[in-house]
């Protein structure tokens, strides 16, 4: 049941993605880490043993983050700094050749992630440990740290 | 007149007499134990404590890690200029002795016998084991040599008088633990000395009184970011701190910097969690233990 639930959610979350595009770019990526972060969440349960590993959910989460990796980079166009509280820090822009690095970081650990077709806990752990990483040290230099 | 003079006398007496009870003064030789080093467990508390954070020279990232000093830390009393602890004899602590060092750490007293300012926050590695003391300076003894000058901290009246930080002393370092947890649970006594001794973990966390000295009242609940803008979380287990997260999810973050929600760990807290990443699983699961059992503060 809750692998049924887990598919449509993530279904949802695809085409919910199709149904924003258009809008400020700001928004999109906003939405677009909202995606990426629900992936992580189904793939962390897994690590975490909340939830039994299931090869099929943590692929197509997987896909998610890929879509991340193709679309996100682009979502930052000059222009995109201020609005919708965004937690863009300025440095994207002031220091675009390493924020394009660690995105292609992250696509480069997304891919290898995919590559390994993880089947068991400990394949799937080793495959997303380096895209956890990308994540955070993307976010470490490039996000602002808002207040709760 | 005579009587101004009458109280102004007795308040010079006074203080007189309270920087002489509180001048800096360190143990006796024979107060270490008689211990045989391991560096292997020196190295593993100098990530516990995550000495490198504020003690490495600014933009460098190395391994073994170079403890030239030198970061400024801007805080409400001042801007302190974090020293060289590299084992230069000129420039670092090379001359030092253990001894030295477990006055440093414990007492705050320096081996020329003055204060050190509580930037160094000896109130935390106070708790600290002689033997894990001894083991932390041998390994500093392995780490590269570094050759930067220490430079003078920049400190507004009257935290720039060091002899008031006596004063401080008696009201602020006391080496008893904080929480109180079973004495025979092993999980959360060990929990318990890395969060309040070397992880120094409410030096953050916790609020500061008026002196600058810890609000144990209000104990990891949270406090003003020393780094300036936003807050430093409440880690106790209230509904405004980790009420929601369970053992394992604090385990899971201290390991992989995500938290429950999937969010990355910011701020300073990067790389503390850097380092909790190197401890044992068992060490988090026991930090982790002992944040589910201190009073949860609103």
């Amino acid at each position: 049941m809750s692998r049924i639930l887990v598919s449509m959610a993530l279904s949802m979350m695809f085409f919910a993605s199709v149904a924003v595009a258009g809008s400020d770019p700001i928004e999109v990526r906003q939405h677009l880490m909202e995606e990426t972060r629900d992936a992580a969440k189904v793939i962390g349960a897994m690590l975490k043993e909340t939830q039994p590993f299931n090869a099929e959910e943590a692929m197509a989460a997987l896909k998610v983050w890929k879509k991340t990796a193709t679309e996100a980079g682009d979502l930052f166009p000059a222009g995109s700094e201020t609005g919708f509280d965004t937690e863009a820090k300025a440095t994207i822009w002031s220091d675009r050749a390493g924020f394009d690095a660690k995105m292609e970081n992250f696509n480069t650990q997304v891919d290898a992630a995919i590559a390994a077709n993880p089947d068991n806990l400990e394949a799937l752990n080793a495959a997303a440990g380096p895209v956890f990483k990308a994540c955070k040290a993307c976010h470490e230099d490039y996000r602002v740290e808002k207040e709760d | 007149m005579k009587r101004l003079a009458f109280t102004l006398g007795l308040m010079a007496l006074v203080v007189g007499l309270m920087l002489m009870v509180t001048r800096p003064s360190g143990l006796p030789a024979e107060a270490l134990p008689s211990h045989i080093v391991d560096t292997t467990n020196g190295a593993y508390l100098f990530h516990a404590g995550g000495c490198a954070s504020c003690h490495a020279t600014p933009e460098t990232v190395s391994e073994p890690p170079v403890l030239g000093g030198g970061l400024a830390m801007e805080t409400p009393f001042g801007t302190f200029l974090v020293p060289n602890i590299s084992p230069d004899p000129n420039h670092g602590i090379g001359l030092w002795t253990t001894l030295d060092f477990v006055n440093a750490m414990h007492l705050g007293v320096s081996p020329g016998g003055s204060h050190y300012y509580p930037a160094f926050p000896y109130a935390s590695y106070t708790r600290m084991s002689l033997e894990d003391l001894m083991d932390l300076k041998a390994y500093l003894d392995t780490l590269p040599e570094a050759r930067s000058n220490n430079q003078k901290h920049a400190l507004k009246f009257p935290w720039n008088v060091r002899a008031g930080i006596g004063l401080w002393k008696l009201l602020n370092l006391n080496s008893a633990a904080v929480a109180s947890v079973p004495p025979d649970n092993l999980v959360l006594t060990r929990g318990r000395y890395l969060v309040e001794g070397p992880g120094h973990c409410g030096e953050c966390h916790t609020p500061r009184n008026w002196t600058g000295g810890l609000n144990n009242n209000r104990w990891l609940a949270g406090a003003p970011n020393p780094d300036g803008e936003g807050k430093v979380p409440n880690i106790t287990p209230d509904e405004k701190g980790l009420a929601a997260w369970s053992q394992n999810d604090i385990e899971y973050y201290l390991e992989s910097g995500f938290t429950p929600d999937f969010d990355t760990v910011g701020g300073s807290m990067v790389e503390v969690q850097e380092n909790m990443a190197q401890l044992t699983s068992e060490d988090r699961a026991a930090i982790a233990a002992y944040l589910k059992t201190i009073p949860p503060l609103h």
